[in-house]
């Protein structure tokens, strides 16, 4: 039996065991949306309120789920709005999977109403794209889709499906176990290469680990704490690496980089042996690269090989799936402690503390983001998502939210999109209802897509919107504060009655000007069933420490 | 220095694009391309000579393997 491409396109969406879809229907795209129309109970479709909104709800959603996310959107600029997004989950190694609808196949290339080159223009921030023109193109195109997007190291690709494609019918087959060669086989390092990074890590007086994004990909948690505990490695985490080991272990010595904690920062430069699984050497990382850890061999576990001494020169280069690596590294590592060394690392710390704690007298019954950071991780027990924005806010939430449980801090780390911490929220509740999901924003990026508060209304979300407002573009500001004599060009922002904008859309809220409520009110914001807006007036002029500034070697990191 | 890289990939459309995408990305500007499909088998061969920094080539070498067509490459300095 013969079938129209749009439902032929259902099919194979529900054959990938895909539930739901953020989306928004146009002329391009109208087909797709009435076969959806019956599909109803079976595709739990979200109607965001502009296309850069589908794309990061739907990064939320594969962040906390692992499964790729899916967008549904119309041609021309129903996908040039889904370009932000697209970068975003490229950059993060995010799987999504996104369908453009395309003008008809005989008007391809007339510029026709609503036409733009969608391959073209997602070419270079997609793992994989394919404009079809035939229904029977499909299913293959489908499934090849959601495999290259979660297989190997995980990214967006798109479909961009002409519009005869959705009215042509043709007979429905899907591929059978579908696999693509070069994606099946990631673990390519051989025992030689293990062998040598047990020895080194066996030798070595001062290793320190790094964990990245690769860590919650693969779950290999636990597989990493074998390796910290056996060893008694220090390990620190990238932004993207956070939550994947309980702030509270004895191993753990906090945040890497630009907005990192001191002590990881510090003595990177120390190290005899650094040990990076499955982190990409970020220059938000390593900052100046020629003198970055000049003392340590390093080990590179990465399922990508062309991150393989892109930055930083890898001793022994590792290629697969992290978990995979330790699993068979674990065994080779002899028992071992580095008490002294930990202790280099908790001594900086108390430097940190101490400045810390001067700040907090300092800024004693103010409101600063720190402190209501702080209290919201106590509040909640260390257990909610935080979905962080971009700027002062999300290093605030990286640093002063305690993360207990994997897959809790999600934000955009390597694009840096303002505008990701509402929509990917979206994405992250319905992903994971049964946890709390706070998004943390400033009260310049909470404008760029505020509008998503309708998508919020409308499928009823109890998402908890923390709104740290500084009336201040913060972290621009803060640079032209240390590196532009205070020359605040432009940062200054004034803003609507947020509160007000939140009730229009049914979002409870409430405004803290002053630091005596902020504790019922956070009490209120984190029990009340519903969407709720929370607005801190925070400290203007408050600033995010310890800092490394560009240019600079991660051993002059700041304190202040 | 002068690089020739050879490339065997699926006769795809967008493979060239994304290659050239790669090499736009580092500003390299490519000097000579050749590019032919393979009889009747799908498969394409491209070859390109480009002025590529040592330093960074093993890394775009490999960056263009990603591409998911991308069935084999090679690279070689050029000798005068």
């Amino acid at each position: 039996m013969k079938h129209t491409g749009a439902e032929i396109l259902m099919r194979s969406l529900l054959q990938e065991k895909v539930e739901v879809i953020f989306g928004y229907p146009g002329g391009a795209n109208m087909p797709i949306y009435d076969a959806l129309y019956f599909y109803e109970k079976k595709l739990r479709h979200i109607l965001v309120r502009h296309e850069q909104g589908a794309a990061h709800a739907a990064e939320g959603y594969a962040r906390v789920t692992g499964k790729p996310g899916v967008c549904l959107v119309t041609s021309g600029p129903g996908a040039t709005n889904l370009v932000t997004g697209i970068a975003d989950a490229m950059m993060d190694s995010v799987p999504i999977v996104c369908v453009t609808g395309q003008v008809a196949a005989e008007f391809l290339g007339s510029d026709a109403f609503q036409e733009t080159d969608v391959i073209g223009v997602t070419t270079p921030i997609t793992k994989w794209n394919r404009q079809l023109t035939h229904a029977d193109e499909i299913p293959e195109a489908v499934a090849k889709a959601f495999y290259i997007a979660s297989h190997g190291r995980p990214g967006p690709v798109v479909i961009d499906i002409t519009k005869n494609t959705q009215f042509e019918k043709a007979e429905f087959n899907y591929p059978k176990n579908f696999y693509i060669k070069k994606l099946k086989t990631v673990n390519k390092f051989n025992n030689g290469d293990i062998e040598k990074a047990a020895e080194i890590i066996n030798n070595a007086k001062k290793p320190l680990m790094l964990v990245g994004h690769g860590v919650l990909i693969s779950k290999a948690e636990k597989e990493v704490l074998k390796v910290i505990e056996k060893t008694g490695m220090v390990a620190a985490s990238t932004l993207h690496g956070l939550s994947s080991i309980p702030f509270d272990h004895p191993l753990y010595v906090g945040m890497l980089g630009m907005h990192g904690n001191y002590s990881p920062n510090k003595l990177t430069n120390s190290a005899d042996v650094l040990f990076a699984v499955g982190m990409r050497f970020d220059d938000r990382v390593t900052s100046k690269l020629s003198e970055y850890a000049p003392h340590a061999k390093v080990i590179h576990i990465d399922i990508d090989e062309s991150e393989h001494h892109k930055n930083i020169h890898a001793h022994v280069p590792l290629v697969g799936n992290v978990k995979d690596v330790l699993k068979k590294l674990t065994p080779l590592l002899k028992k071992n402690n580095h008490v002294n060394w930990l202790n280099e690392f908790k001594d900086m710390d108390k430097k940190e503390l101490a400045v810390e704690k001067n700040k907090q007298i300092k800024n004693k019954n103010k409101l600063t983001m720190d402190v209501v950071l702080s209290l919201l991780s106590k509040k909640t027990k260390n257990e909610a998502i935080i979905v962080a924005d971009v700027g002062q806010n999300q290093m605030f939430a990286a640093r002063y939210y305690k993360y207990k449980n994997p897959d809790s801090y999600i934000t955009s780390g390597g694009l840096g999109t303002m505008g990701f911490a509402v929509p990917a929220a979206i994405g992250a509740k319905i992903g994971a209802p049964k946890r709390l999901v706070f998004a943390v924003v400033g009260d310049g990026g909470i404008q760029m897509t505020i509008q998503e508060f309708g998508t919020i209304m409308q499928e009823k979300l109890p998402i908890k919107i923390l709104l740290l407002n500084n009336e201040y573009l913060g972290m621009v500001r803060q640079w032209q504060q240390l590196f532009f004599e205070k020359r605040y060009s432009f940062t200054h922002m004034e803003s609507p009655d947020f509160i007000k904008l939140a009730r229009s859309y049914n979002i409870s809220g409430e405004k803290v000007v002053e630091r005596n409520k902020l504790d019922s009110a956070l009490d209120k914001f984190i029990n009340f069933n519903g969407p709720y807006l929370l607005e801190v007036k925070v400290e203007k002029e408050d600033n995010i420490f310890p800092m490394v500034a560009t240019g600079t070697s991660v051993d002059e990191v700041r304190l202040e | 220095m002068k690089y020739t890289v050879d490339i065997v990939t699926e006769n795809k459309p967008g493979v060239l694009y994304r290659i050239a995408g790669l090499l736009t990305k580092r500003k390299i500007n490519i000097e000579r391309i050749n590019a032919y499909t393979v009889k009747n088998n799908g498969i394409s061969k491209i070859f390109f000579t480009a002025e590529i920094e040592d330093r960074i080539v093993d890394t775009l070498v490999k960056q263009i393997y990603k591409i998911i067509e991308v069935i084999e490459i090679k690279y070689h300095k050029v000798s005068h």
